[in-house]
């Protein structure tokens, strides 16, 4: 590409992006102000984009015990119940993926790479050709309608990418460090947490950050396994909220945004580390 | 104390063998340099003394005791890597400190070893700063800080100056040659650098293809080869090598030039390889004849290369040249210079 040719193709792949972005992003967008408005603005005509005299109406009836909403969705209880369930499942994923990516990274055994390689493939399969299976097997484990069963089910889905993120950033980090360690006196384990994974955090945040996310919003074997009330997750709550409540948009979006709340905060602290810990297995440097 | 010993040393990977029983005494305190080209086990030997590599068979002593099967925690070996492995998300007093802190000294006395590392180091004006913030020559001696903070029994170094310019090569080979006078600290130091190995060392062993070929002070090895390769191996500009025959108790080359005196053990028609230095070779009235190729003076002294019977001759003198190319010279060897190998073996003679 030549050089005057060089600011109108930066222009064009910006303005792509803006667009996708926007395209993507408008339905959340709508939801997100829909949870400001009162109903009757809701159902005005013409549309009004922006709420009109903002309210918290919608959020104060997630939460107050009189209201109807409130009543049919206990919002404390799911939220807890997916905090449970995710950050239960995170922290699993990453200290046993942890070690399983550095044993793949570090140590040498037959089939290392096919393991590897397979466990990324693995991840192709999931989806509803697992759903019933996995019913079957949690019933015959007495895990069905557990938040136990969820976790462990989300820590085995989620475990291989972690894994395998994991492993091809400490491939990156030059051996010759935690030999360097061992020199000095260290352990290998020794070496591992004081020099290799300080040095690999981008990673470790972005497998955490990526296995959170998925839990948090994981909808489709939360909704067959989870069957009382007591044991449902956000997703779930979202999912009968919309159905109840179709009427009153407000606090679909009310709902909705709350839900979403989680993941933005999560993004917004670790986005820094998310782009260099998944293209940490692709760039040098 | 730190007298390392190596007893047949052999390292095998699957079903190759790149170490085949090495043999090795390095005493307390000596400097010991192991040179030998790319590829012929030299890394893998120091490894094997760090405690990095397992080895297939032998025994590697620190002060007579076996340490074998220890791991590299327990052997009282510090290590200088060729890329110097600083790690990077520690300062540079955190790296010098850093075998310390696990040694759970106080962090007084970590930090008044440290200050005392990194003076002999002029590093106390860099300690606050991280490796990615020095230059190649500061972190190669951050790298050699965080070695004697440690006081340890024996150093390693794989190739520590390979990394750098070749100005600040000469000038980091005077500062480790006078650290380990100011130290004393066993070394064992690798570099396929035949000049650093000379200059350095108090012993240099010669590999070649995962043997020993030789071992001995830079001055042994350059004056008494055991074979072609250490004669070819050491020296620069190399040592010349000409096919010749014994007649009469000369040393004759093809066309009949006499290079020396043979001894008398070798009978009348004997083919030898004749290896001479190129500062051994000196123009004279009479001797062999040649033609000269190319002049190049370096100031101090002129390099001439020589053609004779076909093949090139490189020789050194301190003197003036005012002959161009082209011009017919004769030459001689110094007496006694004149080294012989046996032309199948390679092996010296003489
Ligand atoms: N991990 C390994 N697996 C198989 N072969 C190896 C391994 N490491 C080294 N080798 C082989 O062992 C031999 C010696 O290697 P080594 O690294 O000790 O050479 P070196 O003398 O240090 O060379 P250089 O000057 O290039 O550093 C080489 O032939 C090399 O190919
Ligand atoms: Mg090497």
């Amino acid at each position: 590409m030549n050089e005057t040719a060089r600011p109108y193709y930066w222009a064009f792949i910006s303005l792509c992006g803006a667009v996708i972005a926007v395209y993507i992003l408008f339905p959340i967008f709508w939801l997100f102000l829909a949870s400001f408005k009162t109903r009757d603005q809701l159902a005005q005509l013409p549309i009004a984009f922006w709420p009109e005299e903002p309210t918290l109406q919608a959020y104060r009836d997630l939460f107050d015990s009189g209201s109807q909403s409130s009543q049919l969705l206990n919002w404390p209880t799911l939220i807890s119940n997916s905090f449970t369930v995710a950050v239960t499942s995170t922290i699993i994923v990453v200290i046993l993926g942890t070690f399983a990516g550095y044993a793949f990274a570090r140590l040498k055994f037959p089939g290392r790479d096919l393991i590897l390689g397979g466990l990324l493939v693995s991840r192709m399969f999931q989806g509803a050709a697992l759903l019933l299976p996995t019913y079957r097997l949690m019933n015959t484990l007495g895990l069905q309608d557990s938040l136990l069963g969820l976790i462990l089910l989300y820590s085995a889905f989620g475990l291989p990418f972690a894994t395998w993120i994991i492993a091809s950033s400490l491939r990156e980090i030059p051996v010759e460090l935690e030999e360097s360690a061992m020199m000095d006196g260290a352990s290998r384990l020794q070496a591992m947490f004081l020099v290799v994974l300080p040095l690999a955090t981008p990673a470790l945040i972005t497998a955490a950050m990526w296995h959170f996310v998925g839990a948090w919003s994981e909808f489709a074997f939360a909704s067959i396994l989870l069957e009382s009330s007591a044991n449902k997750t956000v997703t779930i709550g979202l999912a009968s909220f919309v159905e109840l409540f179709t009427l009153e948009f407000q606090k679909v979006g009310a709902a909705a945004t709350l839900v979403a709340m989680p993941i933005m905060v999560v993004f917004f602290f670790g986005q820094r580390y998310f782009t260099r810990g998944l293209l940490a297995g692709a760039v040098k440097g | 104390m730190g007298s390392v010993t190596l007893n047949n040393i052999r390292k095998s990977y699957g079903a190759v063998e790149v170490l085949h029983g090495i043999d090795l005494q390095v005493d307390d305190g000596e400097f010991t340099v192991l040179v030998g080209p790319s590829g012929c086990g030299k890394s893998t030997l120091l490894r094997a003394i760090a405690g990095l590599e397992t080895i297939s068979d032998g025994q590697i002593s620190l002060d007579n005791e076996v340490i074998n099967h220890l791991p590299p925690k327990r052997r009282d070996i510090a290590m200088v890597f060729q890329n110097y492995a600083l790690y990077p998300h520690m300062t540079v007093a955190k790296n010098m400190g850093f075998s310390l802190r696990l040694a759970k000294e106080s962090k007084s006395e970590i930090d008044r070893k440290v200050r005392a590392a990194a003076g002999i180091l002029d590093l106390v004006p860099l300690l606050q700063r991280y490796p990615k913030q020095l230059s190649g020559g500061q972190r190669q001696r951050v790298a050699m800080g965080r070695a004697i903070v440690r006081d340890p029994e024996v150093f390693l170094f794989d190739e520590p100056l390979s990394n750098l310019d070749a100005k600040l090569r000469v000038q980091m080979r005077s500062e480790i040659k006078e650290l380990h006078q100011r130290l004393g600290t066993t070394t064992v130091y690798v570099t396929h650098d035949q000049i650093e190995a000379m200059t350095m060392a108090d012993k240099i062993v010669v590999m070649r293809g995962g043997h020993v070929e030789q071992m001995g002070s830079p001055l042994q090895l350059y004056d008494r080869p055991v074979n072609v390769f250490v004669a070819g191996f050491i020296g620069s500009p190399a040592m010349n090598f000409i096919d010749a025959t014994v007649q009469n108790g000369t040393v004759i080359t093809p066309s009949g030039a006499i290079l020396g005196p043979a001894p008398d053990s070798l009978p009348d028609g004997s083919a030898v390889t004749a290896g001479i230095r190129p500062e051994d070779i000196f123009l004279s009235d009479s001797g062999a004849e040649t033609t000269v190729g190319l002049i190049e003076p370096t100031g101090a002294e002129t390099q001439l290369t020589l053609r004779m019977d076909g093949a090139s001759l490189v020789m050194t003198t301190r003197d003036r040249v005012t002959l161009s190319p082209g011009d017919a010279v004769h030459i001689r060897v110094t007496e006694g210079k004149l080294r012989l190998f046996d032309t199948q073996s390679e092996a010296a003679i003489w």
